[in-house]
C-alpha cells in the first residue's frame, strides 16, 4: 500500500455556524486517483480548500505527507513554498483563477511567486502551453478565450509548476460537451503516472475513466467508499445522496431507469 | 421621461466600453509606425508632449503638437473615424460648449458683436476659447493614441519606469480585467430585465432595478474578491508581486525617444 | 459714474455706496452657469486635459500624493495579502457603477461616482486608493478626464470626496444599529455632500484659472471663467444632478446591504448599538427646534437691505475715494475727520481676495434679496457642515482608542 499523501482523521469545518464537515477521515494514498462524490453542499469542495492549505480545520487534523496543515505551520516560508509547488488547486470558476492580464503572465504567476529563474519561467511557459495545446493563445487576455480554453489555461497555470499533488473542484461544469471531454481525456491519461489527483464532482458520467477510488459524501459526512464500479451500481447509495447518473431519469412512482451509454470515437 | 433610459442608457454605456476595448485591442496589433515602438518610449514620449501641449502659450505651438500627433496617428494606420468618433467630435462638442461664452464673457478688445443680443465678443476671449479647444483635442489625441496603438498591459508595464510602486501595476492590470468580467455581469443583469419589460418601467422601479444591480454587483464583488484571494494564495503568493519583463530596447526604440523628448523640450522651449 | 466696458451701460450707484454689476453681466452669466452646469453636471466632474495650469496640476499631484503613499502603506499593513484581491474588484465595482444611468426626481438620469459607498464599506483609506484606480483606468483607456489633470481629479474625488463621505456617514449614523434606517439616511447625505464638496473644489480650481494664468494680451491661457461664474456652475449641476445621483446610491446600496449582507456594514461602525437599543451620539430630532430657528433666521436675512448706509468700519477703497461716500462715512462718525485719500496698505491689499459672493449678492441673480437667501443658505450650511464633520472627527476618535 503506497504511502499516504492525504490523512484526514476526524475533521470538522464550521463557518458562521454552518458545519460543512462533520467528523470526516479518510486517506488518500499516493499516485491513485480519487473522486469526491456528492452533491452541491455535501462539503467536497470545502474539502478541497482544506487539503490545499486554503482554510484549516476547526477541529481534527490534515496531513500532506506527514506534515500538518495548520495556519501557523504555513507562516513558515521554507514549507509553504514547498507544499505550493507539490500541491495545486484548480478551482471551479475558472475567472477566479484568471486574474492576470495575459495567458502568458497567468501561467508565469506561480513559478515567479516560487521566484524561480526567469529564463526557466520562459521555458517552461512555452513547454506547458504546448502540452496543452493552447499555445495560439499566449498573448490573450482572459476576457477573449472561450469556457473551455479558460478551464484549460487554469489547468495549465496549475501544471506548469509539475505538482505531485492535483485537486480539481468540478473541473467539467459549466463546459460544453466537446471541452468536458477533452478536460476527461485529460484527466484519465493521468492513470498511472505516479501524480496523485484528487476530483470533486457530480458528474457520475465520467467518474469510471477519471477515477480508481471514490469517497461519497452527504450534508458533510463521508457516507460510502469504494472502486467506481461498486459506488455507481448502487442505485440506492446515489438516490439517496442526491446523486443521480446522468443517463437514468426517475418516474413519480419511484422507478429509476437506467440507460446503458455508448461512447464515441473521440478526437484527440 | 423615457424611464427605459435606466436600462436603455446603462447598457449602451457597457456596449461601448466593451467595443472600445475591442477595438483598441485590435489596433495595437495593427502593422503601423506606433506599434513596432517600445512601450516605455511610447509612454515618456506621449507624456512630454502631452506637458509641452499643456503648458505652451503659444497657440502655434499646439498647433504643431496636434500635427504631430496626427501624423503619427496616420502612419499607425488609426483609422479618422475611430479618432472623430473616440476623441475629436466629443471634446469639441463639450468644450465648444463650455467656451462658448467665454467669447462675450472675457473683458478686453472688442471685436465684434453677436446678432441679436449684441454682446459684445472680444479678442482676448476668442484667444482663450481656443487656446482651450486646442489644447483639450491636442492632449486627448496624445492620449488616445498612446492607447490605441499599445496593448494595455503593456501600457502598465510601462508605468514601472515612472517609478510607480509593481503592486499598483499589478492592482491596475486586474482591476481593469475584472472591470470586463463585470461589465458582462452587469449587461446581463440589465438586458434579462428588458427582456421581461411590458410597457414602460416606473421611476420607482428603475431605481429599484438599478440598485438592485448594483447591489448585486457589489456583492459578487465581495465574493470575487475572496475567490482571487483564495487562488493568488494557492499558487503561491504571500504578499510580494513581480512582474516578468519582456520587451527589449532597441536602437530604433531609443532613436525614438530622443525624437519624442527633443520635440517634447522644443514645444515646451517655444511655447514658454 | 462709470460705464460697463463691455455694453457701455451707465452703471448705477446703490445706496449702501457699493456699485452694482451693470444689469447686462447677469443675463450672461446666468446663462454661462446654467450652461456649462448642464454640461458638466450629468457627467460627472472628471476635468480633462487643458482646463488647469500645469502649475496647479502640479500642485494637486503634490498634494494626492500623500494621501496615496499613507493610504497604500496603511493597507498594506492592516490587508497584507488580501490588498490586491479587494482593491482591484473595488475598483472594478466603482468602474462600472459609475456607468449606471439612475434615475432621478423630475425625469431626468444622472451618474454616480460611488466614493461614498466605497467609504462605507471599505473604510476612507481603502476607497481613496480605489475610486483613484478607477479613475485612472478611466482616464487612460477611455479618454474620460485628462493625465495632466489626474491629480485634480483624484484630489477632488477620491480623497476629499472620500473623507467627506466618511466623516459625514459616521457623523450621522453615530452609534445607531447597523440595520437602523438612520445609517441609510446618513449614506444618502454622505454622498450628496461630498460630490457637492468634490464639485466645490473643482470650481475653485477651474475659476482661480483666468486669475493667475494669463498671456500677454490679457486671454486666459486655460479655463476662462473667474470663480464667480465657475463655482455656481460646478454646483448647479451637482446640486441637482449628480449628488442626487450620488445620494440615491449610496442610500440605496447601504438599505440593500443591511437586508442582505449587513456584515458588510460593519467595518465603519464600530460601537454600533445592536437592534432595538436606543441610538447615542448625533441625533436630528433633539435639535430641531434649533433647525427651527436657524431657518426662520434665514428667511429674515433679506431684511438686511433695508439698512441704510454699509456697515460702520466696513468701507472699501472704493468708498474711501469716492466723495458722497465720504460724506456719509463722516456723518455716522460723529464727524470725525477721515484720512486725505485711500490708505496706502486698503488698496494694495483690497485687491487681494474677491468673495465669491461680493456684497452678499450672486452676481447672477437679480433679485437681491433672493441673493441674501441664498447667501444665508450656503453659509450656514458650510457651518453646520463643518459642525458635523468635527462631530465625526471627535466620535471617531472617542471609539477608536
Amino acid at each position: 500500500m503506497p504511502a499516504p499523501v492525504f490523512e484526514i482523521e476526524n475533521v470538522s469545518y464550521s463557518y458562521e455556524r454552518v458545519v460543512a464537515l462533520d467528523a470526516v477521515s479518510l486517506t488518500i494514498p499516493a499516485g491513485r486517483r480519487i473522486a469526491l462524490l456528492g452533491a452541491n453542499g455535501s462539503g467536497k469542495s470545502t474539502l478541497l480548500r482544506l487539503l490545499d492549505g486554503l482554510s484549516f480545520a476547526t477541529s481534527g487534523a490534515v496531513r500532506f505527507c506527514g506534515q500538518p496543515l495548520t495556519e501557523e505551520h504555513f507562516q513558515d516560508e521554507t514549507f509553504s513554498f514547498d507544499f505550493r509547488r507539490r500541491v495545486g488547486l484548480v478551482f471551479q470558476n475558472p475567472d477566479v483563477q484568471l486574474f492576470n492580464p495575459t495567458v502568458f503572465d497567468e501561467l508565469a504567476f506561480g513559478p515567479l511567486q516560487l521566484r524561480w529563474p526567469r529564463d526557466l519561467i520562459r521555458q517552461r511557459v512555452t513547454n506547458t502551453l504546448d502540452d496543452l495545446h493552447i499555445a495560439h493563445l499566449k498573448e490573450r487576455p482572459p476576457h477573449r478565450l472561450s469556457g473551455g480554453e479558460k478551464k484549460r489555461v487554469a489547468i495549465a497555470s496549475v501544471l506548469i509548476l509539475d505538482p505531485q499533488v492535483l485537486l480539481l473542484d468540478e473541473p467539467t461544469a459549466a463546459l460544453d460537451p466537446r471541452s468536458q471531454s477533452q478536460t476527461i481525456d485529460l484527466l484519465a491519461g493521468w492513470k498511472d503516472t505516479g501524480r496523485t489527483v484528487v476530483t470533486a464532482t457530480h458528474d457520475l458520467d465520467s467518474v469510471e475513466e477519471i477515477a480508481d477510488d471514490c469517497f461519497v459524501f452527504q450534508a458533510g459526512r463521508l457516507v460510502a467508499q469504494g472502486v467506481p464500479a461498486s459506488v455507481l451500481g448502487d442505485a440506492d447509495l446515489l438516490r439517496r445522496t442526491g446523486l443521480l447518473h446522468a443517463h437514468s431519469h426517475a418516474h413519480a412512482s419511484g422507478e429509476i431507469h437506467s440507460h446503458p451509454h455508448r461512447h464515441h470515437d473521440r478526437e484527440s | 421621461m423615457r424611464p427605459n433610459r435606466v436600462i436603455e442608457g446603462s447598457i449602451h454605456g457597457f456596449l461601448r466600453v466593451l467595443g472600445h476595448t475591442l477595438e483598441s485591442e485590435q489596433l495595437a496589433r495593427r502593422a503601423g509606425l506606433l506599434q513596432t515602438i517600445d512601450p516605455r518610449v511610447k509612454l515618456l514620449g506621449f507624456l512630454g508632449l502631452i506637458v509641452a501641449a499643456a503648458a505652451s502659450r503659444r497657440l502655434e505651438v499646439i498647433a504643431s503638437v496636434f500635427a504631430v500627433a496626427f501624423i503619427l496617428a496616420v502612419s499607425s494606420r488609426v483609422p479618422l473615424r475611430t479618432l472623430i468618433i473616440r476623441v475629436w467630435a466629443g471634446a469639441f462638442a463639450f468644450t465648444g460648449l463650455i467656451a462658448l461664452p467665454a467669447l462675450f464673457l472675457t473683458p478686453g478688445r472688442t471685436i465684434g458683436r453677436l446678432p441679436v443680443l449684441g454682446w459684445a465678443v472680444t479678442a482676448q476671449g476668442l484667444r482663450g476659447a481656443t487656446y482651450l479647444i486646442s489644447r483639450v483635442e491636442t492632449t486627448a489625441t496624445l492620449s488616445m493614441l498612446l492607447v490605441l496603438c499599445t496593448p494595455w498591459n503593456h501600457v502598465l508595464k510601462a508605468l514601472r519606469t515612472l517609478r510607480v510602486p509593481i503592486v499598483l501595476v499589478v492592482i491596475l492590470g486586474m482591476t481593469y480585467r475584472y472591470i470586463l468580467l463585470m461589465i458582462g455581469t452587469a449587461e446581463e443583469m440589465f438586458e434579462s430585465r428588458r427582456s421581461r419589460m411590458v410597457g414602460k418601467l416606473e421611476a420607482k422601479e428603475a431605481r429599484r432595478l438599478a440598485v438592485a444591480t448594483a447591489g448585486v454587483l457589489l456583492s459578487k464583488t465581495m465574493q470575487l474578491s475572496g475567490d482571487v484571494y483564495l487562488a493568488m494564495q494557492s499558487r503561491g503568493f504571500r504578499g510580494e508581486v513581480y512582474l516578468l519583463d519582456e520587451s527589449r530596447m532597441r536602437l530604433r526604440d531609443w532613436g525614438w525617444l530622443a525624437l519624442f523628448l527633443a520635440l517634447g523640450a522644443a514645444a515646451l522651449w517655444m511655447g514658454r | 459714474m462709470g460705464h460697463c466696458a463691455a455694453c457701455g451701460t451707465a452703471m448705477a450707484r446703490a445706496f449702501t455706496g457699493k456699485p452694482r454689476q451693470p444689469p447686462c453681466y447677469d443675463l450672461k452669466n446666468s446663462v454661462t452657469i446654467w450652461t456649462a452646469g448642464a454640461a458638466a453636471g450629468p457627467k460627472e466632474m472628471h476635468i480633462p486635459d487643458g482646463y488647469l495650469s500645469p502649475a496647479t496640476c502640479a500642485a494637486l499631484y503634490a498634494g494626492s500624493a500623500p494621501f496615496w503613499y499613507v493610504a497604500l502603506r496603511r493597507l498594506k499593513r492592516q490587508l497584507t495579502t488580501k490588498l490586491i484581491p479587494l482593491l482591484s474588484v473595488f475598483a472594478a465595482f466603482s468602474f462600472v457603477v459609475m456607468m449606471f444611468n439612475l434615475p432621478l426626481p423630475g425625469g431626468t438620469t444622472g451618474h454616480a461616482v460611488g466614493v461614498s459607498i466605497a467609504s462605507i464599506v471599505l473604510g476612507p483609506w481603502a476607497s481613496m486608493l480605489a475610486i483613484s484606480i478607477a479613475l485612472f483606468i478611466q482616464a487612460v483607456f477611455f479618454g474620460d478626464g485628462g493625465i495632466t489633470a489626474f491629480g485634480a481629479n483624484c484630489f477632488n474625488m477620491a480623497i476629499a470626496g472620500s473623507l467627506v463621505a466618511y466623516f459625514t456617514y459616521r457623523a450621522i449614523s453615530g452609534h445607531s444599529a447597523i440595520v437602523s434606517r438612520r445609517r441609510a439616511i446618513a449614506a444618502g447625505v454622505a454622498g450628496y455632500v461630498s460630490i457637492n464638496v468634490a464639485a466645490l473644489l473643482t470650481g475653485i480650481e477651474l475659476g482661480i484659472q483666468p486669475l493667475l494664468f494669463r498671456d500677454a494680451s490679457g486671454a486666459p491661457l486655460y479655463a476662462p471663467y473667474p470663480l464667480k461664474i465657475a463655482v455656481p456652475a460646478m454646483m448647479a449641476g451637482h446640486l441637482t444632478i449628480a449628488g442626487l445621483a450620488e445620494l440615491i446610491l449610496s442610500a440605496g446600496l447601504v438599505a440593500w446591504l443591511q437586508r442582505s449582507h449587513p456584515s458588510l456594514l460593519s467595518a465603519t461602525a464600530p460601537g454600533a448599538a445592536a437592534a432595538g437599543d436606543e441610538a447615542g451620539g448625533f441625533c436630528w430630532r433633539a435639535i430641531r427646534p434649533l433647525l427651527a430657528g436657524l431657518a426662520a433666521l434665514m428667511l429674515m436675512t433679506p431684511l438686511g437691505i433695508l439698512a441704510v448706509g454699509s456697515a460702520w468700519g466696513e468701507w472699501s477703497a472704493h468708498d474711501l475715494a469716492d466723495p458722497s461716500a465720504r460724506q456719509q462715512i463722516a456723518a455716522v462718525s460723529a464727524n470725525r475727520p477721515l484720512p486725505a485719500g485711500v490708505p496706502r496698505g486698503l488698496e494694495r491689499l483690497s485687491s487681494i481676495w474677491t468673495a465669491p459672493f461680493p456684497s452678499y449678492a450672486p452676481p447672477f441673480l437679480r433679485s437681491s434679496s433672493f441673493g441674501y437667501l441664498l447667501s444665508a443658505a450656503f453659509g450656514s450650511g458650510l457651518i453646520l457642515l463643518a459642525a458635523l464633520v468635527l462631530n465625526g472627527i471627535f466620535a471617531a476618535r472617542r471609539w477608536s482608542g
